[in-house]
């Protein structure tokens, strides 16, 4: 079976034949079948493929090995008072003691991933989680509503490391949750899914960062019922190649989801920002807000969709932007904001800029005094730190990184 | 201190405005006369037609280039663009669906049969003159001819006057070109491709496929191997053309493809404006068109190119209507050149078209004006690609899509600023009108930054027909269709303002006939 | 205090570039305040950005000094630490920086510069709640972004309580009228004249007598085509208005 496998894949690369023999050695399981079968369609994703132009799996992962520099990057997301779940490319930890409200079960088989064909990476995760040391799926059920804050951390040197996490959010039930994407490993892909029920409120926070040498591949996919309130915001450095994906279903009324990101990119790193919200209920909202800012040899990519489905997504209100600052000669920003509506009664805009800064801003700033290189610093994290202020308790972290490293 | 503010640039305006002040008035007349019909240019003309042998081979090519008595290199470059394009494969990209195409089943070459060429407009068949008649295209107008002969030096004869020579594509075959003499003193050349592959071979070598090259992809590599005719217009160095050159083109005969080739070259420091309309009869089955317009505006020249497209679009099952796949591109090659487009896009069954400008040259700016409306069941996937590539290079994209009916309408464009495009600085705009609960409105921008001093704002909305203005609007005594007319012009004005006078007449009117019966 | 002798500047880069100011001279000394009045277009901005040293802008020609250092060459910051101040016609919006981070950093940049030290942060607070009192600036307005959501009375506003923090040494009041209703010229001109002092100069640049009802000049210059062409007391204000600028230059050409 395998080798009928092997031959979905065309012209193979020595990453992909690898992943093939990963999923070999795992047991058998019609969902993981499935699920691999998903992501070997295409491969790897390449700039050939739509959605993939600017970032290229194939071409940044010939082969997949431990960094020759390894150094995972610390955590700055505290962990005091948290619960913290730990996966490493050779085994996973995770909290004893839970409060009532939370119900956690480390499954060893894969659980249905429906949309696995649109997001080849996340299939590619759900197959390849699990193995001896690690669970296929880890199920989240949440109930209650003053609960800690839920750490995810990937990171740890080693070749590759996969993880799948499904949280669901029965009605009503509150959560905050971070994860920390902090390298280590040549190839990590995780596959996120929330299920956000009545009224449900959850609150996401991303962080990642890490060297020149990994590959990183993070989607969640989300989905909203009735009311729901699904806050997000990310900060990403960038690596080797990093995209961030997420998708968010509204599939009943009056739900909201807000989206920021950030992303810092220095020479050698490469951070895709990529999101498709599809509004496939009445009356819902979706604001987002990223905003990047690049150095010499640093690219950025930004993806943004709304998809609005005839009929049921009238109503939709819904407002995308991006703005990015290329800091120096040589950085890099693609974009593609995107709308796809057949719904006629809906607000949707987006809007999208790149460049430097604001001149008059500068001249502003040193009329007043202020040395040019503070008020570019100024500018700087005031333009960042609009993306980092639905965050929560997290937002003066994630600030304290982007002005350190504005601040190199 | 005056109120202009003492710059040149304004007494350039106001020169520009007398030039523009040729309202064709056969034009005018003949966009009021589209009244209720929805396709008012959907007739077709009884003439007899020459076909080439049906489908396409290499055959076919020497047939075509045999009747067009090409020389040997251009049989070559045509052959060789056959051969590429048996490798290549028909893209899918866009959002647009159609069965499958079967190039065997199309003509690729249909002309009237009294002659494929005409010495003078006298010998042009008069089904034919009746037939652009019908259309509004001012093809006889001998009384004019007469009057240039005498007196259009004058001002106030050329405002009298219609200031737009026109060249009709009837089928595969140019069928007139009006003006030419006039056109010769000044030195410029305007005549069908054909023409100028006999008359200017040197001139069409050394131009034709430097903009869009033969393999630059499916529809353009076919449109080398096949194109029928077209038009050529070159404006030597330092010479305003002194009014609008215009080409018609007409799909008359049945299956038939359309491939015309236009190229258009401004030499230093020149300028020219130039328009060009479609239209087809209502045929069941689907007529190709795959043209290819090549740009090329050396230093300091500016091209306003300025299309008004309503080839038949099917009817409202879908039955019927044009394949429009067109590669259009403006190459700025000189520094301070210009290039503009301007269309207004309401026709075909589907749509693939991206009015390109390669900004090469340091200072050279590319403009994009775009209205495009969908009904019925049409599809449409356009927009523009403004390619950066020199210093101080400017792009500016206005496009404005309404979508009605069951149709799709996608606006898909790209930015790209290369590393050497110092102060690069793009702006573009893309509103989309929904009308009613069944269509699609879409909006795909690329932006591809590589200079930290490029200055790019992109700004979208998509937005429905206000209810309440339309009821502000009926409740003042509007009809409901005349409202969404009323309302539907204030949201395109934008571009409206970029046409040349007669043209943005006959879309105005356009925009009302395209979108009848999309309310209610 | 402030000399200009013979300055001459473009505007724009390389081949676009235009002659603006054409041979300016005009001194200013400590203590006084002049009135620079001209027709839109002779230049009157244009002075303003040349000397507080905005980019784009560039001297071809001639000398400007503050208390005998050249400031042509220096940095814009530098010259605001020198003391130079530029009451904006159009204050720029700054998102996400609130205005009292914003005039800290400035002041602290500004002594660093000098060599001072820094203030302190309750001497700043107090320092910043007294001038806002004067001003009748609300408290929340001095925490809100720099000049985002506005209006243009409260950015002039804005503009006159940074001038009393930072104390310059010299002011150039580009326009400060344009967009005010008589109650908030009245406050600012308040503001200005709590400024006037024995080792201060102003430049007030206006197109209309009106400011100089309230904010009396020592001389008046009258600006145009980018140079003085005409320098009485303040009764040449009043003329300018009665008479129009065609009329008086008429009789100075």
């Amino acid at each position: 079976m395998t080798t009928a496998l092997r031959d979905l894949i065309a012209n193979p690369n020595a990453a992909e034949l690898e992943l093939i023999a990963r999923y070999g050695m795992l047991p058998e399981d019609a969902r993981r079948e499935r699920a691999f079968e998903a992501f070997a369609k295409g491969g790897l994703p390449h700039r050939r493929v739509e959605g993939w132009h600017w970032t290229d799996f194939k071409a940044a992962l010939p082969v997949i090995e431990t960094p020759a520099e390894t150094g995972v990057a610390a955590d700055p997301l505290p962990t005091e008072g948290a619960l913290v779940f730990s996966f490493t490319p050779t085994g996973f930890t995770w909290p004893e003691d839970l409060p009532e409200g939370i119900r956690v079960l480390a499954k060893p088989e894969a659980q249905a991933f429906g949309a696995s064909e649109d997001m080849p990476l996340g299939a590619l995760a759900a197959a390849l989680a699990g193995g001896k040391t690690k669970p296929g799926t880890l199920m989240i059920e949440v109930t209650g509503q003053d609960l800690p804050r839920l750490h995810f951390r990937f990171s740890g040197d080693g070749e590759a490391n996969f993880a799948r996490v499904q949280i669901i959010l029965r009605p009503g039930a509150k959560l905050a949750i971070s994860e920390s994407y902090l390298g280590g490993a040549g190839f990590t892909a995780s596959l996120m899914e929330y299920s956000l029920q009545a009224g449900a409120e959850f609150s996401r926070t991303v962080y990642q960062r890490a060297g020149k040498a990994e590959v990183l591949a993070a989607t969640a996919a989300v989905q909203l019922d009735e009311g729901a309130d699904y806050r997000q915001t990310t900060l990403a450095f960038g690596s080797k190649l990093s995209r961030l994906e997420t998708r968010v279903t509204h599939q009943e009324t009056g739900a909201k989801a807000t989206l920021n990101a950030a992303y810092l990119c220095a020479a050698g790193h490469h951070a895709d920002i990529t999101t498709e919200v599809r509004h496939g209920a009445p009356a819902c909202v979706t604001r987002q807000l990223t905003k990047g800012a690049v150095l010499d040899g640093g690219r950025g990519v930004y993806q943004g969709k709304f998809f609005v489905p005839r009929n049921v997504g009238q109503k939709t209100d819904a407002d995308m932007q991006h703005n990015a600052l290329l800091l120096e000669e040589g950085a890099e920003v693609f974009a593609k904001p995107e709308l796809e509506i057949y719904a006629d009664d809906v607000e949707c805009a987006h809007g999208n800029t790149s460049g430097a800064l604001d001149a008059n801003q500068m001249f502003y700033m040193r009329q007043r005094g202020i040395a040019e290189e503070e008020a570019r610093a100024l500018l700087t994290e005031a333009f960042i730190a609009e993306a980092l202020e639905e965050t929560g308790e997290l937002e003066d972290v994630l600030r304290e990184q982007a002005r350190a490293w504005l601040a190199r | 201190m005056d109120c202009c503010g003492g710059t040149d640039e304004h007494e350039d305006d106001c020169t520009e405005v007398t030039v523009k002040e040729g309202i064709d008035a056969k034009t005018v007349e003949a966009a009021k006369a589209l009244e209720s019909e929805n396709y008012s240019a959907g007739f077709s003309t009884e003439i007899e037609t020459e076909y080439s042998p049906k489908g396409l081979s290499e055959d076919t090519i020497r047939f075509i280039s045999a009747k067009k008595e090409e020389p040997e290199w251009l049989l070559e470059w045509r052959l060789a663009a056959y051969r590429r394009w048996l490798t290549m494969e028909e893209p899918t990209w866009a959002k647009v669906r159609y069965d499958p195409i079967d190039y065997q089943e199309y003509y690729y070459y249909a002309a009237p049969k009294s002659g494929a060429k005409y010495e003078s407009i006298d010998d042009v068949p008069k089904e034919i003159l009746e037939t652009y008649e019908k259309l509004g295209i001012p093809l006889r107008e001998a009384e004019v001819l007469l009057g240039v002969e005498g007196a259009a030096e004058t001002a106030a004869t050329a405002r009298e006057a219609p200031r737009v020579a026109v060249d009709a594509v009837f089928d595969s075959v140019s069928v007139a070109t009006t003006f030419r003499k006039e056109l010769e003193k000044a030195g410029v050349i305007f005549m069908s491709i054909s023409e100028a592959v006999r008359e200017y071979p040197e001139l069409v070598k050394k131009y034709l496929g430097t903009v869009v090259p033969q393999s630059d992809n499916y529809f353009a590599t076919l449109n080398s191997a096949v194109f029928s005719d077209g038009t050529f217009v070159y404006v030597p160095k330092g010479v305003r053309c002194p009014m609008e050159l215009s080409t018609y083109f007409r799909m008359n005969a049945e299956n038939t493809g359309q491939f015309e080739r236009t190229l258009i070259v401004c030499d230093e420091g020149a300028y020219v404006s130039y328009l060009e309309g479609c239209t087809a009869p209502m045929r069941d089955e689907n007529q190709l068109h795959a043209a290819v317009v090549e740009l090329v505006a050396l230093d300091d020249a500016e091209i306003k190119y300025s299309t008004v497209q309503n080839w038949w679009p099917g009817d409202e099952d879908g039955k019927g209507g044009i394949y429009n796949f067109v590669t259009k591109r403006g190459d700025c090659r000189g520094p301070r050149s210009k290039i503009s487009w301007t269309q207004v896009e309401t026709g075909s069954a589907v749509t693939w078209k991206y009015p390109s400008c390669i900004l090469r040259g340091d200072d050279s700016v590319g403009e994009f004006y775009s209205i495009a409306v969908t009904n019925g069941r049409q599809q449409a996937d356009t927009g523009t690609k403004m390619i950066h590539l020199g210093k101080r290079t400017k792009s500016r994209i206005i496009s404005k899509g309404i979508s009605a009916g069951k149709s799709d309408n996608t606006y898909r464009g790209l930015v790209s600023i290369n590393k050497r495009a110092e102060k690069a600085r793009n702006f573009t705009q893309c509103d989309s009108l929904l009308i009613g609960g069944r269509c699609g409105a879409h909006t795909v921008p690329y932006v591809e930054n590589r200079r930290a001093d490029a200055q790019l704002e992109h700004e979208a909305t998509t937005t429905k027909l206000s209810e309440d203005q339309l009821f502000y609007a009926r409740q003042r005594g509007l009809g409901e269709e005349q409202a969404v007319a009323l309302l539907v012009n204030g949201f395109v004005r934008e571009v409206l303002q970029e046409l040349p006078m007669e043209f943005a007449v006959e879309a105005q009117k356009l925009l009302e006939v395209s979108l009848e019966g999309s309310v209610g | 205090m402030l000399k200009i002798e013979n300055l001459t500047a473009t505007v724009g880069e390389a081949e676009e570039a235009k002659q603006i100011i054409n041979g300016l001279t005009l001194e200013v000394p400590a203590g006084e305040v002049h009135a620079i009045m001209g027709p839109n277009g002779a230049g009157k901005s244009t002075l303003s950005y040349v000397l507080t040293g905005r980019s784009g802008y560039e001297v071809t020609g001639g000398s400007a000094t503050l208390n005998g250092d050249d400031i042509l060459e220096m940095d814009p910051e530098e010259r605001a630490a020198k003391g130079m101040f530029l009451s904006f016609q159009y204050p720029v919006e700054i998102p996400g920086v609130p205005v009292m981070t914003f005039v800290r950093t400035a002041m602290n940049s500004q002594r660093k510069l000098r060599g001072e030290d820094e203030i302190s942060a309750p001497d700043f607070i107090k320092k910043s709640r007294e001038i806002a009192k004067q001003l009748k600036l609300d408290a929340e307005m001095l925490k809100r972004p720099v000049n985002v959501g506005f209006s243009g009375g409260e950015k002039k506003r804005l503009e006159i309580y940074q001038m009393m923090m930072l104390e310059p040494r010299f002011l150039i009041l580009d326009e400060t009228d344009s967009g005010l209703d008589i109650d908030a010229l009245k406050t600012v001109a308040e503001g200005v004249n709590a400024m006037r002092s024995p080792e201060r100069g102003m430049l007030v640049i206006t197109h209309y007598q009106r400011l100089l009802d309230y904010i009396k000049p020592d001389k008046v210059h009258v600006l145009a085509a980018g140079r003085i062409v005409k320098t009485g007391g303040p009764d040449l204000a009043h003329r300018l208005e009665a008479e129009g600028y065609d009329g008086v230059l008429g009789e100075a050409v």
